[in-house]
């Protein structure tokens, strides 16, 4: 059969970054994916050497609209790192706090577009509805809901009082209880199941050879995880499981993220009654002697790595910064090869950054140069039911 | 620990090692010889299981260009550093070791203009293709001069 290049990108408006993949087929079949990248960079490495430590936290932030409070706690931990700071317990307890939050509004998030790309659209709305909640907390402490700006070098910015923590552990309790009910709908639910189990394979060898980090990693059955192997701020102190899964699907990534979003509660109720007293932070130089730090933080997608390098001067010589979804492109290749065409939009919102909801067109030549030109609905249309697989074991 | 793993390291890479330091618990940073990447890279994953490449960052020191492979597995986190002349940059791509060290090989040879030799797939990453050939971004001697703006039929 005759081979066909199709693009799908790079401008399409529900993805967090514009990208182009280019998939070569036959007939539905992905033989060969390819992926271009480039599209939305902005130079935040270049700009990061003439900005002061301070700015360079706010530049950070900006680095990614999701999990924002990755990037700063990662940028601040390595400079706090560089100066030998100290910061107080409580300023470490409540910076954990802000980023398990953060990890369930990005995985409620996650849930929410890979059910609607599963055709689930209750679902997604659901999740969407109770992601208000950790929004609302998180604007509780911090007073934003998506640029959180409470870290600063030496600490966090903002105290939390009783009334807060009140608040905070009523919302999680609903959380909790609103999780237990997708864990039990996305198990038992035969067509939600049968659209998930077997799509875009990524074996546990791939898994760890192509460098894959986070979630797509631990659902390929691997346990590692930053916040366990790397311990940073509190998570030494806090009771939590690493989640994996080895089914190696896209079923796999849903089960794992669910299983996170049960232990971000454990460790939030946990943070809360065991908040230590004190200051929440210290005060920092502005100038940095020479040296260089490798800082991890295990973001909602995956390890987040920070390279800083100083020259005894208020600003960086050199940040380096890889977010967990570059990390996962190459995996990501992987899982598509061999799948549908159908499945593009599902296969690429498993690792999170989503191709989904709009409209795009899909353009196919055929040897005779001969266009068709198909919606993206059309194809969601036609997704097909092949995919029921009998033997197929729930992993939970 | 991590002084203990990095005196095992040092003793498995016998006179590979060029300098050895542990600036803090779980980090390590090793100093190594362009010449010696990739037998260096091949001992650490194998004896030591570093299989995951976490990036590559690419300095320049206005002397030099030093490649940094930032690797880590469940105990410790290790770099490995290389240096490089500015006058003939190349390295030798570590993609037959670790196949996921693809992208970012791309990106080091995009932003500093180091040539990596042997790269499966030498295409730019993240500049566009109509970019001038000899402008890279993160070296210390690029900065950018935005042109001047024009709007058409507009008072002089």
């Amino acid at each position: 059969m005759k081979r066909i290049k199709i693009p799908v990108g790079p401008q399409h408006p529900a993805l967090k970054e514009p990208i182009s993949l280019r998939m070569t087929i036959e007939g539905e079949v992905i033989k060969d994916a390819d992926i271009r990248l480039g599209y939305n960079h902005r130079g935040i490495e270049k700009l990061a050497e003439s900005k002061t430590y301070i700015q360079n936290l706010y530049l950070t932030e900006r680095i990614c609209g999701i999990c924002s409070h990755s990037h700063t706690t990662c940028f601040a931990q390595g400079v706090e790192a560089l100066l030998g700071l100290e910061v107080p317990k409580r300023g470490l307890y409540l910076r954990t706090l802000v980023a398990e939050l953060e990890r369930i509004h990005s995985h409620l998030l996650w849930f929410g577009i890979a059910a609607h790309e599963a055709g689930f659209d209750s679902l997604f709305m659901y999740t969407w509805r109770d992601r208000e909640v950790v929004m609302d907390i998180l604007e509780i402490i911090s007073g934003n809901r998506v640029h959180y700006a409470i870290n600063t070098i030496g600490g966090v910015r903002r105290d939390l009082d009783n009334s807060q923590k009140g608040r905070i552990l009523e919302g999680i309790e609903f959380l909790k209880k609103r999780t237990g009910y997708y864990t039990n709908l996305g198990t038992t639910e035969p067509t939600f199941v049968a659209r998930t189990a077997g799509i875009g394979l990524l074996p546990k060898e791939k898994a760890i050879s192509l460098c894959a980090v986070g979630p797509t990693l631990r659902a390929s059955g691997v346990p590692s995880d930053v916040r366990k192997d790397d311990p940073y701020a509190a998570y030494s102190e806090l009771p939590f499981d690493v989640c994996t899964a080895d089914t190696c699907d896209v079923l796999a990534r849903v089960v794992v993220r669910v299983k996170e979003l049960i232990e971000s509660y454990k460790m939030i109720e946990f943070i809360i009654k065991n908040l230590p007293s004190g200051d929440v932070k210290v005060k920092a130089p502005r100038r940095i002697k020479e040296g260089e730090v490798v800082s991890r933080y295990e973001a909602p997608r995956g390890e987040n790595i920070h390279y800083i390098k100083s020259n005894g001067t208020d600003k960086p010589e050199r940040l380096k910064v890889r977010a967990p979804t570059l990390g996962n492109y190459p995996a990501t290749i992987e899982m598509l090869k061999n799948g549908y065409v159908a499945d593009i939009p599902l296969i690429f919102a498993a690792i999170d950054p989503c191709i989904c909801c709009a409209e795009r067109f899909v353009e196919i030549t055929d040897s005779r140069g001969y266009r068709n030109i198909i919606t993206m609905n059309e194809i969601k249309r036609r997704y097909p039911s092949r995919h029921i697989n009998k033997d197929y074991i729930w992993p939970l | 620990m991590s002084q203990q793993l990095a005196d095992r390291i040092n003793e498995v890479l016998m006179g590979m090692v060029i300098e050895i330091k542990v600036p803090a618990e779980r980090r390590i940073f090793l100093t190594v010889s362009a010449d010696n990447l990739l037998d260096v890279i091949r001992k650490l994953r194998d004896d030591f299981g570093f299989y995951h490449l976490s990036t590559i960052s690419g300095v320049d020191t206005v002397k030099n260009f030093e490649i940094l492979y930032h690797f880590a597995n469940s105990q410790c986190c290790i770099t490995v550093r290389v240096v490089i002349h500015r006058e003939n940059p190349e390295i030798i791509s570590i993609c037959e070791l670790i196949p996921g060290a693809i992208l970012y090989e791309r990106e080091i040879q995009d932003l500093l203009g180091i040539t990596v030799k042997n790269i499966p797939d030498p295409r730019p990453l993240l500049l566009p293709d109509d970019w001038p050939a000899g402008n890279c971004p993160l070296r210390k001697d690029w900065s950018y001069q935005a042109p001047e703006e024009k709007i058409p039929g507009e008072k002089k």
